[in-house]
């Protein structure tokens, strides 16, 4: 061969490289093109973006409860779990999301939030004999302290101030001021399992416990609060209007 | 077979012949291709002059591809760009080769510099020549400066930001060149339109200019020989000298000196097409938006020292970075062929000269590597995205993990890691535990300082309470807390300032 077809050859079989090669890796991917974050459409990117920080997706670990928890799943109805992201939890670190509130999220994407937490229980339901109602008033204070004395003192202590390496203080000041009555009742109904905290089915092996049992041993609980508890008052702004006043950088 | 028995080549021919006594083309291609220089300086060290030539004709060539579909206007200019990368056959690719030719326009020209530095070519008689070719390197980075601006996303706005706060802080007409530069008081459409017009009929007309002036005073006043050690410039002998080198032992630019110079600059091109294929274009990051502040935004790479500069010198420093420094540096640059007119060219006899660059290379390098890998933004979404790592929250008391939700909640994720995963603005904060009692936290959350701004007002006693519970333990297991009441320096933090400077440089 000529060394001038050899060129030739080259330069066309460069070109055609160039223009044929969906793959190069400079060419810039749709996957890396920008989109205002109102069009994320994938559940699992809008929960890992959103949520991860604060819940559990079931992969990794989070200081408030799980989302990926069928048994939570089977307690909170799901326009409560709606209405929770859309407006968040006054006075607590639960932002609101909804875009009416100036927060981040249109309604399509919180629906889309919601219908994915549900899918994680797909095909694991926890069983629903039994379970108690999402929320409830506060029970009877003196009957909760006996309850507590049975369901939860061999792991918080029976003041519930706390065991050391089995459970921490539940009757804290300062804990009780900044969790909502509901958080608590959630807690001790579906338990933290990823930590060691039962549900109210395993508090006592055999025995669940029973409705009143349970606001029963919240009203002892909320008994130990100074203060006002959050979650009262109606929710004010919303993560983006969080993100932009307190912009550290501002 | 002769020129005659063929009618299409000697037709050609007439036509040469007939321009040729027009035009005088052989005489001007003696007196500039084919121009006389010293053999010593046919040397791989004398090639960036013409590899920065290249740079510049690549940009004009591709820059007049790109402004075929471009728009300026605020509205539309970022969507052309996504018409390029992802609709338009080679769009990107265009885009790649603008973006890595600029950026070697702008390392290639300081190479350039730097060897006509070391081998003491800008002393007498190319005073001129060195001041020329200053002015270029002014006006490349302006260029890039101007270039990165036409991409008006979110790293355009730092650019244009950083561009008004130097700017503003020149002396009584700050205000108005502010004013003149974003054409009205905000950043909008009327500044696109400016920097547009800058950017692709002022600057390059400027440069070349420019270029053809630095260029006769290359034919003129000659190429530098190789400089021996030893050998002193003279002013009234260096001339004489020189031309009797070209005489007797030189030789004509083209064919016989451009060997090295055609090597380069195949290579250079290959370099650029390789990065343009391989990296591929920047951005468009986040689209310009006045609304959104994003602090995440980076400037291109002959500017990212700048932004490690400022982030790393002490508050209130800025009137030196943006006003003393430039100026004492362009007195420098531009005063050289004065104060250093004469006497040894060869760098092994001028010490601190070597020593000066090596300064500037380890100075620029460090700053440019700092803000390469620099943290100095925050990452935004941290605090909601960004899980804690299970180590990090198991075992923790229930008012510990509020402590925890905090630190989500209110946002410190995004300038603090732990376990290595969230911002890198402050320090990662795994094992603070170890490093700091509880007053201390509690005086670092409630004031702030370093770069960190003071919680003492959005945070309620509760709050910092839980928090500085969870920063307690944050520690490996089995160590104790840290506990120092005797230790005055540690007890005693100072802190070194108020706000992060970022927000300032930002505009
Ligand atoms: C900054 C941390 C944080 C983020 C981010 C966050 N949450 Fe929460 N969330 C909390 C806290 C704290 C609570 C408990 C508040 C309380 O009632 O005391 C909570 C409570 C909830 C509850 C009600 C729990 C109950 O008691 O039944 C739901 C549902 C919930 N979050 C869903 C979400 C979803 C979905 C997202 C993402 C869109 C999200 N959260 C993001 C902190 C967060
Ligand atoms: C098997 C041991 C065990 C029992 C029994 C138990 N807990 Fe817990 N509980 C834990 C652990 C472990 C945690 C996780 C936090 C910690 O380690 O302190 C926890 C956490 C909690 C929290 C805080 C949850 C949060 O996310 O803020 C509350 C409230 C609580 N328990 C209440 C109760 C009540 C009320 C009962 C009795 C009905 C009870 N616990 C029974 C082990 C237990
Ligand atoms: C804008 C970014 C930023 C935010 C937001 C921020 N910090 Fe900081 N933080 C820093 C910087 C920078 C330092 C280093 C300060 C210095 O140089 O003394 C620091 C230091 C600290 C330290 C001392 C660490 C050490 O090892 O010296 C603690 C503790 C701390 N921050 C906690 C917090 C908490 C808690 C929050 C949220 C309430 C928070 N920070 C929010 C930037 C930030």
């Amino acid at each position: 061969m000529q060394p001038r077809t050899l060129y030739w050859i080259l330069l066309f079989g460069g070109l055609a490289f160039l223009c044929g090669c969906d793959r190069l890796p400079g060419k810039p991917k749709e996957k890396d093109r920008w989109k205002p974050p109102t069009e994320i459409k994938d559940f699992a990117e809008l929960f890992n973006t959103n949520c991860r920080g604060c819940h559990s997706n079931g992969k990794t670990l989070g200081a408030s409860i799980s989302m990926n928890n069928p048994a939570y799943l089977a307690v909170i109805p799901k326009e409560v779990m709606q209405k929770t992201i859309e407006a968040g939890i006054a006075g607590t670190e639960m932002p609101a999301y909804s875009a009416k509130t100036g927060g981040p999220l249109t309604d399509e994407q919180i629906t889309i939030l919601v219908d994915g937490i549900y899918n994680w229980a797909k095909g694991r339901e926890a069983p629903t004999d039994n379970l108690p109602p999402y929320s409830a008033a506060l029970g009877d204070v003196n009957h909760g302290k006996a309850i507590f004395a049975q369901d939860c003192a061999n792991c918080h202590g029976s003041d519930g101030a706390g065991l050391k390496g089995k459970g921490g203080s539940v009757v804290d000041k300062v804990y009780l001021s900044l969790v909502s009555n509901q958080y608590l009742r959630t807690t001790v109904i579906v338990g933290r399992p990823e930590l060691g905290m039962p549900s109210f089915r395993d508090d006592v092996q055999g025995k669940p416990m029973t409705p009143e049992e349970i606001s029963d041993v919240l009203a002892w609980l909320a008994s130990h609060r100074e203060g006002p508890a959050p979650g009262q008052t109606a929710p004010k702004g919303g993560p983006a209007s969080k993100t932009q006043t307190s912009n550290p950088i501002e | 077979m002769s020129a005659k028995d063929r009618p299409i080549v000697s037709s050609l021919v007439n036509v040469a012949m007939w321009l040729e006594r027009r035009l005088h083309l052989v005489k001007v291609w003696k007196a500039t291709a084919g121009h006389p220089i010293p053999k010593s300086s046919a040397s791989w060290f004398y090639v960036f002059g013409s590899m920065t030539l290249l740079c510049f004709t690549i940009q004009v060539l591709t820059g007049i591809l790109l402004a075929l579909v471009y728009i300026p206007s605020a509205n539309e200019a970022y969507r052309s760009l996504e018409y390029l990368n992802y609709q338009q056959e080679l769009g990107w690719f265009l885009r790649g080769v603008h973006y890595w030719g600029s950026n070697c326009m702008v390392v290639v020209m300081f190479f350039h510099m730097t060897q006509v530095f070391l081998w003491g070519a800008y002393k007498h008689p190319r005073e001129l020549t060195w001041i020329s070719g200053a002015v270029l390197l002014v006006l490349t980075l302006a260029l890039s400066f101007t270039g990165q601006v036409m991409r008006f996303d979110s790293d355009a706005y730092w650019g244009i930001g950083i561009g008004a706060a130097i700017s503003g802080r020149i002396p009584i007409i700050g205000a108005q060149v502010v004013n003149l530069l974003l054409g009205g008081p905000i950043i909008g459409s009327d500044t696109l339109s400016r920097f547009f017009a800058l950017h692709v009929f002022v600057l390059p007309g400027a440069v070349i200019a420019l270029v053809s002036l630095h260029l006769r005073l290359v034919l003129l006043k000659g190429i530098n020989e190789y400089p021996e050690p030893g050998v002193q410039v003279h002013k009234q002998t260096y001339w004489r000298d020189y031309e009797e080198t070209v005489h007797k032992d030189g030789m004509p630019f083209v064919p016989d000196g451009i060997g090295k110079d055609l090597v380069a600059n195949g290579l250079l091109l290959i370099v650029i097409v390789a990065l343009a294929v391989f990296v591929g274009p920047k951005g468009p990051e986040i689209p310009a938006d006045p609304a959104q502040v994003i602090s995440e935004a980076k400037p291109d790479y002959p500017f990212l020292w700048l932004l490690s500069a400022a982030a790393l010198l002490p508050n209130g420093s800025e009137i030196i970075l943006f006003f003393v420094f430039p100026l004492i540096a362009a007195i420098l640059l531009f005063g050289l062929p004065f104060y250093s007119n004469v006497g040894e060219k060869h760098y092994s006899r001028r010490p601190i000269s070597v020593l000066v660059v090596i300064l500037t290379y380890l100075t620029i390098g460090l700053l440019t590597y700092a803000g390469i890998t620099g943290p100095w933004s925050p990452r935004m979404e941290a605090w909601s995205g960004t899980p804690t790592k299970p180590e990090f929250i198991a075992g923790r008391s229930p008012v510990e993990l509020q402590g925890a939700l905090l630190l989500q909640g209110k946002q410190c994720r995004n300038c603090h890691a732990i376990g290595g995963e969230g911002g890198h603005r402050g320090p990662d904060l795994s094992a603070v535990g170890t490093r700091m009692d509880q007053p201390e936290l509690v005086r670092q959350v409630i004031q702030g300082g370093g770069n960190m701004p003071a919680y003492g007002n959005t945070l309620s006693p509760q709050e910092v309470s839980a928090l500085v519970s969870y920063l307690v333990s944050l520690r490996p297991q089995n160590t104790i807390p840290a506990l120092n009441p005797t230790n005055p320096e540690k007890t005693e933090r100072v802190s070194s300032g108020e706000l992060p400077k970022q927000a300032k440089v930002g505009g």
